[in-house]
């Protein structure tokens, strides 16, 4: 068997066993945790019985002994089948999981988008125009969008785009009801992807300055200018190219980090990601939801570290896999 | 130059092109009302099913019916699927002459679907949440498509109250299922048919249901096609959707409430929530079984000030477990602020022997900054008496599984602040105190075990003379003022906000969103 295929097969196995152990740890805390479904369902200024309350535990299965109810999840997930929700209408998990992932993407992927191309442009022409007013109104834009929390942005650009100025709606995906149009979709998505983006942007945009300020005094940058290189090509060719390889390594830290702002901005905007659905599924003790989010997140993480590994061989042929 | 004129056109034209093409997606061919009509806690969005439906009924009554109702006044009973309906002299026997209706698919609603969803709804297995307030039916008969003939073991006060919430099902759509499957059968939230003014159109995980208006409704077409129930993760969300126009109709806090108010492009709907809020007195700690003890919580407590300051006046006292005027009797103890009795009663008691200054936990389920107000408020003024309570705000669940627990730690809930629906009829707060409902019988989960409050639930339970009924009530009301079970302490008002372009609309922040007669054919939308 090829070296490659090995490795590919070892880190899949490896990934069945951190699956199966996310999961234990998963359905243990979710246990460990005051309150089960029938907790959250139960209004309470309108009283249940005790007996009304344990023929829905009954139903829900949660009337079983810890390992039963995990082993009789984990027979049923390993065909596919994460459960139903315990929630109004009883979705199927995995497609219920699986058309969420949909929009979280979108709005992290604008999210990440907006705060690259404006990190990196904010931050050359910071350093470019050093200690000018067009720095300095950067440094500060930079600074604020550093030390504002995402739930007062969030806040605040819900209230000043949406409600004041109304030239963008208040939340959602989609307008309810109407059928689907790009541009309906981008309405949504602008206001939540840039609010997303602001912190990121503003960290982007400072390390791309430092960055670049310390390549634009390196030999090389000096001895390009000597022999007569347009400044564009200095800036965009020589420098810039050097200068981005701290900043790439930021930008992937990012991705991690605008998962979590997600979450925030997904419950501001309705926005029907997984963090909406995680949070929700989390006040409602919904836990074959919450079981069957954690493990496709975790099965999307290991799947993307394997194929970020395997691309690293792919471009880099010092790195050898197996 | 020329590159930051194309960059600076560039992002203009996304901004435009961002918003304005929303514009086609907007302007719909349908005339829509969009609400949030299970924003607040008369709502319950994701459920469908009105047999396990706890709260959510202003929206399920748009496609959904019962045989009778109550008016929007929430003072009597009005007749919907039912034209009229009588009781046999033994008071067990109720017959329903029914209208005549038509589920969305065109057949015919005749007394075999009244029977069918009577089954239903008694069946536990079902998953009915109306099972055990139901269990006293024996049988329904169907003298003819017409007449519906429900028969009760004994007689029942609350029997028509309880009805009121059971939608009738369509025996013909819904038999094939298995009653185990019922509860989450995926029929409800795709093809639910049911009689009202608007059918079943669409269902969006997460974000809105669609109705679309019945043309073929008895009491005529609605005049408007569509009604959009958007769901928001909070009311915050709701507010600022009500406030771009994106929303005509949405539950706000009270908080929120002057700032319409002063806005002429809405009209603000208050009324009373029916949820009495109190202090529970937990009977398994041997702190509050004195109840000099429990009245001296009573006069430390300056309630009209909380009102005015923290609710902004939108409360009333309660002075037992409910306010309808007609089953509060005059002469209740008001318990006016008075810290000095307060001390005089907690010295008479002996106070400093039952507890002293050590810490009493008091453990509400209410998370708002307007709840977490009020709780430091009681806190401190229990404090200048000579009461240590430390307020503890949890979430439902955990409030829940803590009192609610088969084995309860009496000593995590000594002291709860809390509210129970009463509604138009008080019957419904007897499982929260009669010593009868004491778990795992009911949810007294106070243990409450004061006779003179259980007999005279008892008698009023037993009367179904509703003339007589009042006095019965007020005999309760009375006792509860007295012994004390629980601290009531007010009701507070609920709002609604509509925008001025919906027309002819009646929204009613009932208990558990209703059901009530809300006539949602009449719903327009200013042209």
């Amino acid at each position: 068997m090829p070296p490659k295929a090995k490795f590919i097969i070892k880190r899949l196995l490896a990934g069945v066993a951190m699956l199966l152990g996310l999961s234990v740890l998963v359905f243990l805390l979710l246990r460990a945790a005051p309150g089960d479904p029938v907790d959250a369902y139960i209004n309470p200024s309108a009283a249940m019985s005790p007996q009304d309350l344990a023929a829905l535990r009954t139903r829900f299965g949660l009337d079983q002994p810890l390992p039963v109810q995990y082993l009789a999840w984990l027979r049923a997930a390993i065909t596919g089948d994460l459960g139903y929700s315990l929630q109004g209408t009883g979705d199927a998990v995995l497609p219920l999981v699986l058309s969420h992932i949909g929009p979280t993407m979108l709005l992290m992927g604008a999210g990440i988008a907006l705060a690259v191309v404006l990190g990196i442009s904010g931050g050359v022409l910071g350093a470019v125009r050093r200690n000018g007013v067009v720095d300095l109104l950067l440094s500060v834009v930079a600074f604020l969008g550093i030390s504002s929390p995402a739930f007062l942005t969030a806040l605040v650009g819900l209230y000043v785009f949406a409600v004041r100025l109304r030239l963008v709606p208040t939340g959602a995906m989609l307008t309810p009801g109407a059928p689907f149009a790009l541009g309906d979709l981008l309405a949504h998505l602008i206001l939540p992807a840039v609010l997303l983006s602001i912190g990121h942007t503003a960290l982007i945009m400072r390390y791309t300055r430092a960055s670049m300020l310390e390549v634009l005094n390196a030999d090389y940058v000096r001895t390009a200018r000597a022999k007569g290189v347009p400044e564009f090509s200095v800036v965009a060719r020589h420098a810039l190219r050097n200068a981005l390889l701290p900043v790439v390594t930021l930008i992937g830290s990012t991705i991690g980090l605008a998962i979590g702002g997600a979450v925030f901005i997904e419950s501001v905007f309705n926005w029907p990601g997984m963090g909406l659905l995680m949070v929700t599924a989390v006040r409602a003790r919904d836990y074959p939801v919450i079981m069957g989010a954690a493990l496709v997140i975790g099965a999307f993480v290991l799947l993307l570290n394997l194929l970020t590994d395997l691309a690293y061989a792919a471009v880099d042929p010092r790195i050898k896999v197996g | 130059m020329r590159r930051r004129t194309v960059a600076k056109l560039g992002l203009s034209s996304l901004l435009l092109s961002a918003t304005g093409l929303t514009l086609p997606a907007q302007a719909q061919d349908l005339r829509t009302i969009t609400g949030g009509f299970d924003v607040g806690p008369g709502g319950m969005p994701g459920n469908f099913n009105p047999m396990t439906a706890t709260a959510g009924f202003t929206w399920l009554s748009l496609y959904f019916e019962p045989l009778i109702t109550y008016s929007a006044e929430l003072d009597k009973f009005v007749g919907l699927l039912a034209k009229s309906y009588e009781m046999s002299a033994d008071q067990t026997s109720y017959t329903f002459h029914l209208v005549e209706a038509k589920w969305h698919d065109g057949k015919p609603f005749t007394a075999e679907d009244v029977r069918f969803t009577f089954d239903l709804a008694r069946n536990a297995a079902s998953g009915s949440n109306f099972a055990a307030r139901l269990s006293g039916i024996t049988g329904v008969t169907t003298p003819d498509a017409a007449t519906a003939v429900v028969k009760l073991s004994a007689p029942n006060a609350g029997f028509l109250d309880t009805i009121t919430k059971v939608m009738m099902l369509p025996a013909h759509a819904m038999a094939a299922i298995p009653v185990a499957d019922i509860a989450r059968n995926v029929w409800w939230s795709t093809t639910p048919i049911g009689t009202g003014p608007f059918k079943f159109n669409r269902y969006v995980n997460g974000q809105y249901v669609a109705l679309l208006a019945n043309p073929d409704y008895r009491l005529g077409a609605p005049k408007v096609d569509r009604v959009v129930n958007r769901y928001f993760e909070n009311t915050a969300g709701a507010v600022a959707a009500l406030r771009s126009g994106e929303i005509q109709f949405s539950y706000v806090e009270s908080d929120d409430v002057p700032n319409f108010r002063a806005d002429k492009n809405f009209r603000v709907i208050e009324g009373n929530s029916y949820v009495v809020n109190y202090l529970g007195f937990n009977q398994e700690v041997p702190l509050w079984k004195d109840v000099r003890v429990r009245r001296a919580v009573m006069h430390a407590i300056d309630r009209a000030s909380i009102i005015k300051s923290i609710y902004g006046g939108a409360a009333l006292p309660a002075n037992c477990g409910y306010v309808a005027p007609a089953f509060v009797p005059s002469g209740l103890d008001p318990y006016a602020y008075d810290p000095a009795a307060a001390r005089t009663l907690l010295e008479q008691a002996g106070w400093a022997k039952i507890n002293g200054d050590k810490p009493i936990a008091l453990i509400t389920y209410y998370n708002t900054p307007q709840a977490a107000n009020v709780m430091a408020a009681i806190q401190a003024m229990l404090a200048q008496v000579g009461i240590n309570v430390v307020p503890r705000i949890v979430d439902v669940p955990t409030y829940n599984a803590t009192v609610y627990a088969a084995k309860p730690d009496f000593n995590a809930f000594p002291l709860v602040y809390a509210g129970l629906q009463n509604g138009p009829d008080p019957s419904g707060i007897n499982i929260g105190l009669n010593e009868k409902q004491i778990p795992p019988a009911g949810a007294n989960i106070m243990r409450i075990r004061m006779p003179t409050v259980t007999t005279a639930f008892d008698a009023a339970l037993a009367e179904t003379d509703a003339a007589k009924r009042p006095t019965r009530y007020q005999a309760v009301c009375k006792a509860m003022n007295e012994e004390l079970p629980w601290g009531t302490l007010w009701v507070t008002s609920r709002y609604g906000v509509v925008s001025n372009k919906l027309k002819d609309f009646t929204w009613v922040p009932a208990p558990a969103g209703g059901p009530y007669d809300a006539h949602a054919e009449r719903w327009a939308l200013a042209t």
